[in-house]
């Protein structure tokens, strides 16, 4: 079953002669519960993709269905709706509230979607439990490395429990040993909680970690490669290689 | 809710600093507003209390229109009166007791008590009253020099039963026996009771009654009998007291209008604070916002955010505004008492405030806030989910012709039409629209003015002007609000400046003018109808009589109504008055005009009454009068000094004996002869005066300088408001510049790990502030020009015959006051800025 699944989906940026392809005709699925990882050089349209996938921008033709349903018929209200239900979003810097303290910020979602705050910060606990910050729980953002701050964004993607986490850059802002634990960490989020994940990355070693790599370039998919499960370095490797080809 | 509140809370809580500046600009703009609407009722209060007769509770009360006596028939026919079942002459007059102290040390001491006489024929009066008495007995056919005082008055004075209590009368004086002490009432009052007889010889009025007041026989409905009633009376005589003072309740309501307009302006520039606050506010957290709109935060949700934020701040400042506001009025009524008393003879109670006034301010305080943040809420809501996943550097915008900057110039352009127009009221408008349309030009101007000021800027800082003139430029917007707040400062310290110094020069000339007698015995109240008591002709007849007194004359006063509207009629005697003083003519001929009044039914009106009342010369007037409406002709719009602010007719003393049946002198004026021994005669006129308590004697040098001095000190007082209402502006600056340091943290860091020095740093900013405050002065200085101008042709037309000086030492005070906080505003954002760390700087998110 697909939890993603784009029809042509193109976008232009700017008119004219000045018009730049991002995206052109793609048609792509996402099987649910799987960890796909998209790569590709800089303005190959991974960006965007991703944007377009997770309803923060509106393609200039074709559509994206989620679960079936075609995002792009709703109104910005009801697109907005579905952001707060159905998607979780990593970024690449994080974007905590800086007055809000961790748990607070991992409920957030949850507060926004109108769940009764005792039962939301409950909720929130948990996923920070899960994620190895259960002693950080009432610390400001500031008073975190990266990695955590990572963490409590993660936690924040999964407290509403969505149909698809969007991590874009997740570890791009961060040292080789933090991206390596969250980039165990969304490993561990597919496994064991089967969540469905899309990561946009430039990083082949975090790739690896994936299930499936679809590369880009110049608005187009180039390749989309099912990885078989083999070692991290294996894996790395395999992936180095491919985008070296490109 | 829960959510709005706690992000909100914290992130005023995480800037205190800014928190707190912006929350003064409404506290400030709150406190102007609240404290002056406290003071304001209680001053009605004291006037009304000071002008009018205490209100008693009777059916009917018919006294004549004009204030005067009432005709013989008026008890008759109020007795004959179906459904009338009591009826009693009174002779009513409100007169104040002089205080102790004489000479112009009286300028100083206790207020003067204002009392209302009370003079009743015992038997019908108590038909109609039945007044209680507390203590001894009410007054009795064939009491002589008898008084039964109200409990209030006994208290202030000190009165017992038996105790003489002594009055200046029309013969002088009169001591009378207090019998009587009435019960405590619910509405405190100065009265006393006494025999009919006796209160017509203290005003040397035998026979005479100035009202009647009648009790209704059960059963009979007060508007039907009232009804029948008014149709029967004389013409002339009403069925309700006329307002005593109504001329002088225009001039406080004036008063209100324009304290409450200045609160207004102070909340305005509030206003303009918090909306550059919030609009930075807004591009500060656009990233934050933008990630909440990514995890599904509608757009009413983040409107909803930045307004719960902009409540909490318009909440605590209001509060805390309404608190200052309070201890303001407390002070403002200590400050204001002591040149009341000496000018006008009564004292404002403490401050009230009504519910309406606490609604208002509450309702202004949170509406400002609220308004001025919706602006950047609204944006705040645009921002895309995308600004989340991407920083964006901040755009430079060049403001070159948007529709707010054309719409500034439309208006600047019918400014300057309504100008040419020429009309005071156009005139005054056209500043006004004039304002406006410079705070829709300037975010066009800012650039170039930062370019001219910067030119002059990088003579003294030649390195950091520059950069500071780039980063005026590049948020004109910003920079342009906060401009808008320096100009309206400054525009109104300018105008005031300007308009302080024609007044005070007018007054003087009225003063020098009117006032210009050698000798002057003058009441106790300067507002003649208030309640003074006057003297009989003999005083004048043997002050003339001195030897080594050239001239004297006096002046005369009755309350009157003219063409509908309340005015007073003051009698000058032609002949004498222009060898003692003159008036100030706005029109008409003063070599002939003092001849015109002898010769008939003729009055001047002074400018005041003529712009009311659309009055010219050549128009008639309809006087009521004793004998029905008389016709009289206006040959001149002129003022002396003490009737400057009221609605007043200047008449012969001859008219006003055969038309109102007055001759009390309310104040008189006397020259010496030429070589005459100064000293000499001024003790014979103070041991005349003497006799006569209401009067206080004063040699005019003297007398004029206190009033001069009087007139500087309320100017004074008048600058201190000013630069209260100018300290906005200096918030203004601060907030800006605090803002600007604490948004380009990074590009100070930047700047110092290129090499820059802390004192560079600290220079940028001062230019920047500098900049700021000459952009807003300028403006400030080009629109109080014209502000000035046009308040001050609107005072010549209203009665204040003003000459314009061009305010040049005023256009130095205000651009020294601009430069001064534009200096003082740099202060702490420079030391910030100055002492920030390198590394934390370039770290800064």
């Amino acid at each position: 079953m697909n939890i993603i699944q784009t029809q042509k989906l193109t976008k232009i940026y700017g008119t004219g002669d000045a018009a730049i392809t991002a995206l052109k005709d793609i048609n792509l699925t996402v099987e649910s519960g799987s960890f796909v990882a998209v790569m590709g050089p800089s303005g190959c349209g991974k960006s965007t993709l991703l944007h377009l996938i997770g309803g923060l921008d509106r393609p200039t033709s074709g559509t994206v269905l989620l679960d079936g349903q075609d995002i792009y018929a709703l109104n910005d209200d009801r697109l907005t709706e579905l952001r707060r239900q159905r998607i979780g979003f990593i970024f690449q810097f994080f974007n905590l509230l800086p007055v809000l303290n961790v748990r607070e910020n991992a409920a957030l979602p949850l507060v926004l979607d109108g769940i009764n705050r005792s039962k939301a910060s409950e909720q929130a606990l948990q996923w920070l439990e899960r994620v190895g910050l259960a002693d950080r729980l009432t610390h400001r953002p500031d008073q975190l490395s990266g990695g955590q701050q990572q963490r409590v964004a993660i936690a924040r993607a999964l407290a509403s429990e969505p149909a698809l986490i969007l991590a874009d850059e997740p570890t791009g802002n961060l040292d080789s040993r933090a991206s390596d634990e969250i980039a165990a960490l969304l490993r561990q989020v597919c496994d064991e909680w089967k969540q469905s994940i899309l990561m946009v990355t430039h990083d082949p070693r975090i790739a690896a970690y994936a299930d499936r790599i679809i590369f880009l370039k110049d608005g187009l998919v180039v390749d989309d490669a099912r990885l078989n499960g083999g070692s991290g370095a294996a894996q790395t490797a395999l992936v180095r290689e491919k985008v070296e080809a490109l | 809710m829960n959510l709005y509140f706690n992000i909100a809370w914290r992130y005023l809580a995480g800037r205190k600093t800014r928190t707190f500046l912006t929350t003064l600009a409404i506290v400030f703009g709150v406190m102007v507003i609240f404290g002056l609407n406290g003071i304001i009722p209680p001053m009605l209060d004291a006037f009304r209390r000071s002008m009018m007769t205490a209100a008693s509770a009777v059916d009917i009360t018919v006294s004549q229109e004009s204030g005067g006596m009432l005709p013989a028939s008026t008890l008759a026919t109020v007795q004959s009166q179906e459904g009338v079942a009591a009826a009693a002459g009174l002779f009513r007059r409100n007169v104040i007791l002089p205080t102790e102290a004489k000479g112009a040390a009286s300028l100083k001491s206790a207020p003067a008590l204002t009392v209302t006489i009370q003079g009743v024929d015992p038997v019908s009066f108590q038909e109609v009253r039945n007044l209680q008495v507390g203590e001894g007995r009410f007054i009795e056919p064939g009491d002589q020099q008898t008084a039964v005082i109200s409990s209030n008055l006994a208290k202030a004075k000190g009165l017992k039963l038996g105790d003489l209590l002594t009055m200046p009368s029309a013969a002088g004086k009169t001591a009378y026996t207090v019998v009587g002490i009435l019960a405590d009432r619910p509405l405190p009052s100065e009265e006393v009771y006494m025999p009919l007889a006796d209160a017509q010889a203290m005003f040397d009025r035998a026979g005479k009654i100035t009202t009647v007041e009648a009790r209704c026989t059960g059963g009979y409905d007060r508007k039907t009998v009232q009804d029948n009633l008014a149709a029967r009376l004389e013409s002339g005589v009403v069925l309700e007291e006329p307002e005593y003072g109504a001329e002088i309740f225009a001039a406080v309501s004036l008063g209100e209008v324009i304290m409450n307009a200045f609160g207004v302006i102070a909340l305005i520039m509030g206003g303009f604070i918090i909306f550059n606050t919030f609009r930075t506010v807004v591009a500060e957290r656009r990233r934050d916002i933008g990630m909440l709109r990514a995890l599904g935060a509608s757009r009413r949700y983040i409107i909803n955010m930045v307004l719960v934020e902009g409540l909490i701040q318009g909440v605590m400042g209001t509060a805390v505004g309404m608190l200052m506001g309070y201890l303001m009025a407390l002070l403002l009524v200590k400050m204001i008492n002591p040149a009341l008393q000496s000018f006008v003879r009564f004292e404002i109670g403490n401050p009230t405030f009504s519910l309406a006034t606490i609604a208002l301010t509450i309702g202004l305080g949170l509406g400002v806030t609220l308004v001025s943040g919706l602006a950047p809420a609204v944006a705040a809501s645009r921002i895309t989910p995308l600004e989340a996943l991407r920083p964006v550097m901040t755009s430079i915008r060049r403001v070159t012709f948007s529709k707010g900057v054309l719409a500034g110039i439309i208006l600047m352009g019918l400014a300057v039409l309504t100008f040419l127009a020429g009309d005071f009221k156009a005139s005054l408008l056209g500043a006004f629209i004039f304002l406006v349309s410079l705070v829709l030009v300037s975010p066009a101007l800012v650039a170039p003015l930062a370019n001219v000021f910067g030119r002059l800027m990088s003579l003294a800082f030649a390195r950091e002007g520059q950069i500071a003139e780039g980063n005026l430029s590049r948020q004109p917007h910003q920079a342009a609000t906060t401009a808008a707040t320096v100009m309206i400062g400054m525009c109104i310290l300018l105008a005031m400046a300007g308009m302080s110094t024609s007044l005070t020069d007018g007054m003087s000339t009225y003063i020098s003018k009117s006032m210009g007698a050698d000798f002057m015995a003058l009441p106790q109240s300067l507002v003649l109808g208030g309640g003074n008591m006057g003297a009989g002709s003999e005083l004048l007849a043997r002050i003339r009589a001195i030897d080594g007194i050239a001239a004297a004359t006096s002046i005369r006063q009755v309350a009157t109504q003219a063409n509908g509207t309340a005015m007073q009629m003051i009698g000058i005697d032609p002949e004498m008055y222009p060898k003692l003083a003159n008036l100030s003519f706005s029109d008409g001929d003063e070599k002939t005009a003092f001849a015109e009044l002898a010769a008939g039914r003729n009055v001047m009106v002074t400018g005041l009454f003529a712009t009311q009342n659309n009055i010219k010369r050549g128009d008639t007037l309809k006087v009521k009068t004793l004998h029905g409406e008389e016709t009289y002709y206006v040959i001149g719009v002129a003022t002396d000094y003490l009737n400057v602010k009221l609605a007043t007719g200047f008449i012969s003393q001859e008219n006003l004996k055969n038309d109102f049946d007055s001759e009390m002198d309310l104040m008189l004026m006397a020259n010496l002869k030429p070589g005459a021994d100064r000293a000499a005669v001024e003790a014979q006129i103070r041991a005349l005066i003497d006799e006569y308590p209401a009067f206080t004697l004063f040699s005019s040098s003297e007398w004029r300088s206190s009033q001069l001095g009087m007139i500087q000190a309320a100017m004074g007082l008048l600058y201190v408001l000013m630069i209260g209402l100018a300290a906005p502006s200096l918030l203004a600056l601060m907030n800006t510049l605090a803002i600007n340091v604490i948004e380009r943290t990074r590009e100070i860091g930047m700047l110092r790990a290129v090499g820059a020095l802390r004192k560079q740093i600290s220079r940028m900013v001062l230019s920047e502030s500098l900049l700021l405050a000459a952009i807003g002065t300028a403006f400030g200085i080009l629109s109080g020009i014209w502000l000035g101008y046009a308040l001050v042709q609107a005072m010549d037309v209203t009665g204040f015959k003003m000459t314009y000086f061009f305010p040049y030492a005023g256009i130095l005070i205000t651009l020294a006051v601009g430069l001064i906080f534009g200096a003082v505003a740099a202060f702490f954002p420079a030391r910030r800025a100055a002492r920030m760390e390198i590394v934390d700087a370039l770290r800064y998110e």
